[in-house]
């Protein structure tokens, strides 16, 4: 055998200097490029929107003074960013227990049949696969009090023409229930995914020992389910909470701002009114929020699974 | 070619592998050497580092006297098999055996000369064209050994690659892998946790724990003598009888060991080493092929009752009571005691271990054994 | 499963209805999207006629939407792959090495899935702004400017899904080709691609949709430029008078590739709409 220059004992040449270096930092090599982009396009966008916030800045304006928390605190004054917080929340309240209680429906149904459950299953999942801008265009055309297809079947139940956007005290009930349409298929296929995991042995010993239907899905599937359950809600409370595309098409926040949500509020203000530092503010306001929501749910979350 | 790790360790906060513990170890040019221990015991990491895809905290690695710690994997010159992976899902038995070779540019006469020679060796020539769907896990095992040497490497690494297999076709492969050992000539290094299948295969065992090595010696030196108390109960099965004791050491020159309700005489040879240590505390160990089952009483016999009888075959293990201890008993199965029956064991002075309480080493291996 | 006679008619019964509620609208509003003008809102719908692919035309053509067709076409391919040449090694890296932070990181992977648009397109849109004010660098109006900013949430989707594939694959195997003689590039190029390119597909399509959908974005960053059909079809909302029919020409334009796609990835959708939360 010979021996080659750079394998000689004890020998610590160039190369292998380089060699051992780059194995201790391998996982760099792979990870870097992707984390130097989302530091790019979503640290850096967060950080410049705090220090817009703190400044008085417009898209016009060449001066740019320091106001402190001036912004924050304008924006919390403001009546309008108060009634946007509130739709919101109407939002993620009725939008998520109303997709919710279908979506787990749905999934709960859908085991108990064998025929045609692959093509039922593809046609409930449809509306999730829609862009939200179509699904609100759509439903804005069926919502039509001249010639959409709800009137039409409610004037074959005698009932005269409404109009239901249009009306204050229909319009946020209208968009929330097609934001349901939406979004029930994300509850759908994340606990059809989690009853699809769960193990067999403790059903069949239950039904072994008589446990009735009702007691096996309380005793059991219920808490099988939480963490999927939690996840589903997670995620559709996020959702809920920066609703922007349905409602910009079907009401762009009329009638009198009954339907205005945060983030419709926010581009007004930006785009709109163009005060981009105040915008800026209530965008921080709005992160800090979601981000408290979602630690709390991840607390409750973590306690049933480990990430990652 | 001779295999010699110095100093190694690999420190167990660098990664989520087990630790090793700073362990030196030689292994000779030819030689088939199974690194033994539980899992978690280190040996897959030990493994590893020499392959390369770990990389050593401090020491170093030699291979016929060449210093191959900082090499990349592909320099090493070592070919590795694996438990819980064997073929290259796609590509065929063919593809998988000529892979390694068209990393060194071989040209296609050469390749197919080569793989259809190593295919022959390990008997899946009928196979080569076959995807990995259609082999058996123990072809696909074959595939994976065909794969290993077919650059003709320095020094094999076997990662358990028995494990997955079941009873019958782990016992036939070790066997022809043994066999490829002595044809090959090859230095190889199998880890494994399972000890009758280090007993089997190996010229030289390696016992680790936590880390160490705990002892480094032939199938018989690690069965017969082993240098501490964890060798003794881990290698062997059934495992050996252990207890907890002190000595007794009678003016006459006489040393007995007092157990739980009972008291053994040990031999004389024994006596240089332990006259001294009255009252010591130890640990007693015998193996259950040790204790024999005698009709008349005498000395080192004591009376128990069997409390259960499992059959290994022609022979039967039997749990008998003896003051609340429960032994384990290794009888031709003619001679086997029914459940329930009360029998008189004797237990062989010449087999009997002892081991210090406290350091766990073994107190009747004079100084130059316990130092290896 | 035993399932009782009743309790499954019941099952059927409901089930049915969901998919009735669900079909109606998209049946019916796509059908307008074949009708010939005069009868777009005639009410009740006329249910039987002949179809034509006039509104379509219109369109694409005479509207020139096919340009904002283009433009979805090169954003949300152009983002998808720019996802995928970043985000596969950053999941093959999170798979197979762990480090100091490795886990937290993840974890930070995961809450992008949370952050509103807003919170993202708006400095996107003044850092644009002032960038091209600052030195005539114009990313505003650009595909490029929008793919990189797709990236927020494409990205971090690609890596987790990616993630979860390679986990599945045993180690042994890139090691394996490694100990054979091949670095690892050379067995991550030759070993494992090949055996995850499904999964890599699927990741794609997946995030293809995502990109195709998205209408926030596009609405701030985009101009005449790179306007995407999401943004023409709110245009035909705005008008004087709904179109309906052409609203829903476009609308079916958007959705066809999207439904043909989710018959193949049904598997798929729901980890990447779960964010891989789920493992």
């Amino acid at each position: 055998m010979k021996p080659d220059a750079a394998t000689q004992p004890g020998g610590q040449s160039l190369s292998r200097r380089v060699y051992r270096l780059t194995q201790r930092h391998r996982h760099w090599f792979f990870i870097g490029p992707a984390l130097l982009i989302l530091l790019a396009v979503v640290i850096y966008p967060i950080v410049f929107s705090t220090g817009v916030s703190l400044f008085r800045v417009t898209f016009a304006s060449t001066s740019r003074p320091f106001v402190g928390l001036q912004n924050f605190e304008r924006m919390l004054d403001n009546d309008d960013f108060l009634q946007s917080t509130f739709n919101t929340l109407y939002y993620v309240v009725f939008s998520v227990s109303g997709s919710f209680m279908l979506g787990f429906g749905a999934a709960l149904l859908i085991r108990r049949i064998s025929r045609g459950r692959d093509i039922l299953r593809l046609i409930l999942i449809i509306p999730i696969t829609m862009a939200p801008i179509v699904v609100g265009l759509m439903w804005n055309w069926m919502l039509d009090p001249l010639f959409g297809l709800i009137n039409w079947f409610l004037g074959l139940l005698g009932i005269p023409g409404q109009t239901l956007l249009a009306q204050a005290s229909t319009a946020r009930l209208m968009v929330v229930l097609v934001d349901i349409w939406q979004w029930y298929p994300l509850v759908f296929l994340i606990i059809e995914a989690g009853m699809a995991t769960l193990p067999r042995a403790p059903y069949e010993s239950a039904r072994l020992e008589g446990v009735s239907s009702w007691m096996i899905f309380r005793r059991i599937t219920l808490p099988m389910l939480r963490p999927v359950i939690l996840v589903a809600l997670l995620l559709r409370t996020v959702d809920a909470f920066r609703t922007f595309d349905i409602v910009r098409v079907m009401t762009d926040g009329g009638p009198a701002l009954t339907t205005e949500t945060l983030s419709l509020y926010l581009y007004r203000t930006a785009f709109t009114f163009n005060k981009l530092s105040r915008a800026a503010a209530g965008s921080i306001l709005m992160l800090l929020v979601i981000g408290l929501i979602s630690a709390m749910m991840f607390r409750f979350l973590y306690k049933d699974i480990e990430v990652g | 070619m001779k295999v010699v790790l110095k100093d190694l360790v690999k420190d167990f906060k660098s990664a989520d592998t087990v630790a090793v513990n700073r362990i030196n170890l030689q292994i000779d040019r030819g030689e088939l050497a199974v690194l033994l221990g539980p899992s978690g015991c280190g040996k897959t990491t030990t493994l590893r580092m020499i392959a390369g895809l770990e990389q050593p905290d401090s020491g170093r690695i030699y291979i016929a006297e060449r210093d191959i710690t900082d090499l990349a994997p592909k320099d090493r010159r070592v070919a590795m098999v694996f438990q819980n992976f064997s073929m290259y899902p796609t590509m065929n038995v063919y593809d998988n055996i000529a892979f390694p070779l068209h990393a060194i540019k071989m040209d296609r006469k050469e390749i197919d000369r080569t793989v259809r020679e190593v295919a022959r060796l390990v008997n899946i020539d009928q196979l080569l064209e076959r995807s990995v769907r259609q082999v058996s896990g123990g072809e696909a095992q074959r595939v994976a050994l065909a794969r290993a040497m077919v650059r003709r490497p320095e020094v094999f690494l076997m990662d358990e690659p028995l494990s997955n297999l079941d009873a019958k076709l782990r016992v036939q492969l070790r066997t022809e892998i043994k066999r490829l050992h002595q044809d090959t000539g090859t230095t190889f290094i199998f880890v494994t946790h399972d000890q009758e299948e280090a007993m089997t295969l190996g010229d030289k065992i390696i016992v680790m724990n936590r880390g160490d090595i705990q002892q480094v010696g032939t199938p018989h030196e690690v069965f017969f003598t082993p240098r501490n108390a964890f060798v003794a109960n881990f290698v062997g099965t059934p495992s050996m009888n252990m207890l907890p004791g002190s000595l007794r050491v009678e003016e006459s020159g006489r040393i007995f060991v007092g157990l739980p309700g009972f008291e053994l005489e040990l031999p004389r040879r024994f006596e240089a080493g332990l006259r001294r240590m009255s009252s010591h505390h130890v640990i007693w160990g015998i193996r259950p092929e040790a204790i024999r089952l005698v009709s008349a009483p005498g000395g080192n016999c004591v009376p128990g009752v069997v409390e259960l009888v499992e059959a290994l075959g022609s022979r039967d293990l039997m749990f008998v009571r003896v003051h609340d201890q429960l032994f384990g008993v290794i009888v031709d199965a003619l001679d086997s005691v029914a459940a329930g029956q009360a029998c008189l064991l004797h237990f062989d002075g010449a087999h009997m271990h002892l081991f210090d309480a406290e350091s766990e080493l073994s107190l009747l291996l004079d100084e130059k054994a316990k130092g290896a | 499963m035993v399932v009782p006679v009743r309790e499954r008619v019941l099952s059927y019964a409901i089930l049915i209805a969901m998919a009735v509620l669900v079909l109606i609208p998209v049946v019916a509003g796509s059908l307008t999207a074949f009708k010939p003008q005069i009868i777009w809102i005639s009410s009740p719908p006329v249910w039987f006629f002949e179809p034509t692919l006039e509104n379509f035309e219109f369109v694409l053509i005479t509207r020139q939407n096919w340009l904002h067709l283009r433009n979805s076409l090169i954003i949300s391919i152009g983002s998808v792959v720019i996802a995928l040449i970043l985000g596969v090694p950053a999941a093959y890296g999170f798979a197979r090495f762990r480090f100091r932070g490795s886990k937290g990181l993840m974890q930070w992977l995961i809450s992008l899935r949370m952050i509103p648009p807003i919170v993202v397109g708006l400095p996107f849109y003044a850092m644009f702004l002032f960038l091209e004010r600052a030195t005539g660098l114009g990313l505003r109006d650009t595909h490029f400017g929008l793919i990189l900013t797709y990236q927020t949430f494409l990205l971090p989707l690609v890596i987790w899904m990616m993630r979860g594939y390679f986990v599945e694959l045993p180690a042994a195997m890139e090691e394996s080709a490694m100990v054979e003689g091949y670095t690892r590039i050379g067995a991550l190029w030759r070993v494992v691609l090949p055996v995850v390119w499904p999964g890599i597909v699927a990741t794609a399509l997946l995030n293809f949709i995502f990109a195709w959908n998205e209408f926030f974005l596009a609405l701030i960053l985009a101009g005449n430029n790179t306007s995407t059909l999401p943004m023409a079809a709110g245009t035909y909302i705005v008008r004087a008078r709904v179109e309906w029919g052409n609203l829903f020409a476009v609308n079916l334009i958007i959705m066809m590739p999207v439904i043909v796609l989710t018959i193949f990835l049904r598997q798929q959708l729901v980890k990447g709409l779960t964010f891989g939360i789920l493992e």
